[in-house]
């Protein structure tokens, strides 16, 4: 039985088809996501990866902020419980998920059994998201997907605030000009993300094994740093930014079972 | 038609409409020659207002843009205190022969202060409470509040307040107090009844003279009786905090089959849950000690917070399967209970979530993610 999973977020659509509920047969990710043609996109591609067509689907389950405006699908369900599913999957033996998105961050607490427990959401705020490291990237004029390989270089990371995304640019551009050292200044604002969540995973009960979802998963840099402000290592899978999409797909499957 | 003839819908109806157009409720009764006196949350002393003859009209401010306001507050201070004179400088209050503003926060302070320059044409009437209520110089304090209140609404409004007029005032308000305690207990079994007219019975309660609204929620109490409860099954909860009549809020839990079954919300129950003591001693005294005894509020000194407790305790009762924790943005005193809530309900393995709202939040997007996860949570 195919099932298929659509998490359409703020600033990326990603979709997962999955056979039997245990393996992953295609996927597909794009930039763009709510409002934009990167969702039918992505669900495209996404069954040419798996040689499945619509049909063939026996459920979907869209999540993300845009879950609510999908409308091919036949449950919506909220991206924590999505990115909780598809973290377990991944990783059983995960009781703490950090999800850094686009535009929020948010922290799911499992059980032994995988079953959710807790839940917390930062502000609304850009501190802390994958926004911020988008605004500082721009700043910086490197790609987003390179900002690792600059933390890796650091010699001494900058001091950014982790108060306020506009501030924090502003911060950068002094940074700039006293000539302070483009990897220095990465490390600083990767470090500035990883405070920020921090304090926000802090505020649940850190239980190990802990792994990250989202985009910002793929940063190396905000990772590390996040580990050591935590004081736990964090598990990694290339299919962190999927976990969301993958969990819709494993939620179709347990409807549908 | 008479409030005894409405059927269960024309009920709802009836407060919804009140709800959620207090400025015609404000019109009806200046036009029956009434005087209409504003009364900003929370516990102001109704009672005296309405020994005088006026109708006390809950002030709790407006879902609404805030442009005004932000000449006289800081950028990071409670939207209820400033929608409250967004609204009064946009002439929404005007007819109003005073507004009373108590002291219980450091944001009602404010709003104190800063209403007598943004809105000069309705008169400004603090009501200092103390902090340490309970005392008998407490009490003689709070009295001492009540007595400035009285001399300032006759300086307001030119009619004389008579003490022996409140113990009637007191008996309409111990009334209407039980009458809500009852909806609220019965609304639990009632799932038909959506958490949108769930909030227009509280709602409308502050619009209304009581005596009035006693009227209607004792029909419909007899009207739910009248129709039995349906066999609905819903996701129960409790909520706490200072508002949560949000529509859009409350639509969303809807949405997913959520049911308010008890609050700890300072618009709603909280309120209702002390009655002024019968007695012999003097009205004013009586009025004192309900606020001497009123407990189990963010706002009101308790260094035990055994609020705390009692919402776990009010949770089990009503059996709420978890407590939706509406956090008033900026509001200390709230934000300061929070981690102390939360650990209470862990402790007594009852989930418990907190969604931030303030006056004039726009897009419950994220509101809606926590209450859908927090669905999936309870099952």
């Amino acid at each position: 039985m195919y099932t298929f999973g659509i998490d359409i977020g703020s600033t990326t659509s990603k979709c997962v088809v999955m056979k039997d509920g245990t393996q992953i047969v295609g996927t597909s990710l794009l930039v763009g996501g709510i409002g934009t043609k990167s969702p039918a996109e992505a669900v495209r591609q996404a069954l040419e990866n798996a040689g499945v067509t619509r049909e063939e689907l026996a459920g979907v389950a869209a999540t993300g902020y845009g879950r609510n405006r999908y409308e091919d699908a036949d449950y919506h369900v909220s991206e924590l419980s999505c990115h909780g599913l598809g973290a377990h999957h991944t990783f059983p033996g995960v009781r703490t998920i950090i999800d850094i998105g686009g535009q929020d961050a948010k922290v799911i607490s499992l059980d032994s059994e995988g079953r959710m427990q807790n839940f917390l959401m930062n502000d609304k705020c850009a501190a802390g998201t994958g926004r911020f490291l988008d605004v500082m990237a721009n700043i910086l004029v490197i790609p987003v997907g390179e900002l690792a390989d600059y933390c890796a270089r650091a010699k001494e990371p900058a001091q950014i605030s982790s108060t306020c995304t506009v501030f924090a640019e502003s911060e950068v551009i002094s940074q700039l000009a006293n000539g302070v050292e483009m990897e220095d200044l990465v490390a600083g604002i990767c470090s500035s993300v990883a405070g920020r969540v921090a304090s926000l995973a802090k505020r649940i009960n850190i239980v190990p094994e802990v792994c990250m979802s989202g985009g910002v998963a793929q940063n190396a840099g905000v990772r590390n740093a996040l580990s050591e402000k935590i004081g736990h290592p964090i598990l990694f899978s290339p299919n962190a930014q999927l976990f969301g999409a993958i969990g819709a797909a494993l939620y179709a499957w347990e409807k549908k079972q | 038609m008479s409030v005894q003839e409405m059927n269960l819908q024309e009920l709802l109806d009836c407060f919804h409409e009140v709800a959620h157009d207090p400025g015609k409720q404000m019109k009806k009764y200046l036009d029956e020659g009434k005087k209409v006196v504003l009364v900003a949350p929370v516990y102001t002393p109704e009672e005296v207002i309405h020994s005088m003859g006026m109708v006390p009209m809950g002030a709790w401010g407006g879902d609404i843009q805030l442009n005004e306001a932000k000449k006289y507050f800081p950028a990071f201070i409670c939207s209820i205190m400033q929608s409250i004179v967004e609204l009064g400088t946009k002439g929404v209050y005007d007819g109003a022969s005073a507004i009373v503003i108590p002291s219980l926060c450091d944001s009602l302070k404010v709003l104190g202060q800063n209403w007598k320059y943004a809105v000069k044409d309705i008169p400004f009437i603090p009501m200092t409470y103390p902090q340490n209520r309970k005392p008998a110089f407490g009490r003689t304090f709070t009295k001492a509040g009540y007595e400035r209140v009285a001399a300032d609404l006759e300086k307001a409004t030119g009619i004389k307040f008579e003490e022996d007029k409140l113990p009637a005032s007191i008996d309409v308000y111990n009334a209407h107090n039980a009458a809500m305690r009852a909806v609220s207990e019965k609304l639990a079994s009632h799932p038909e009844i959506t958490n949108q007219q769930r909030s227009d019975i509280f709602k409308s309660a502050t619009f209304m003279l009581k005596e009035e609204h006693t009227e209607l929620v004792n029909a419909l109490l007899a009207a739910l009786d009248k129709a039995g409860a349906s066999a609905k099954k819903t996701i129960r909860i409790m909520t706490s905090g200072i508002l949560a009549d949000a529509p859009d809020l409350l639509t969303i839990l809807d949405e997913n089959n959520m049911q308010i079954v008890a609050d700890d919300v300072a618009a709603e129950s909280r309120q209702y849950r002390t009655d002024t003591p019968d007695g012999d001693k003097a009205p004013l005294e009586r009025l004192a000690d309900k606020f001497a005894e009123t407990d189990n509020c963010s706002v009101l000194y308790d260094v035990e917070k055994k609020r705390v407790d009692k919402i776990v305790e009010d949770a089990k009762k009503a059996d709420a399967k978890g407590v939706l924790v509406l956090l008033t943005k900026f509001c200390d005193p709230e934000e300061f209970d929070y981690p102390l809530i939360k650990r209470a309900c862990s402790a007594a393995d009852l989930p418990c979530v907190l969604i931030e709202i303030d006056r004039q939040m726009v897009n419950y997007e994220q509101a809606r993610t926590a209450i859908e996860t927090f669905k999936d949570l309870l099952a």
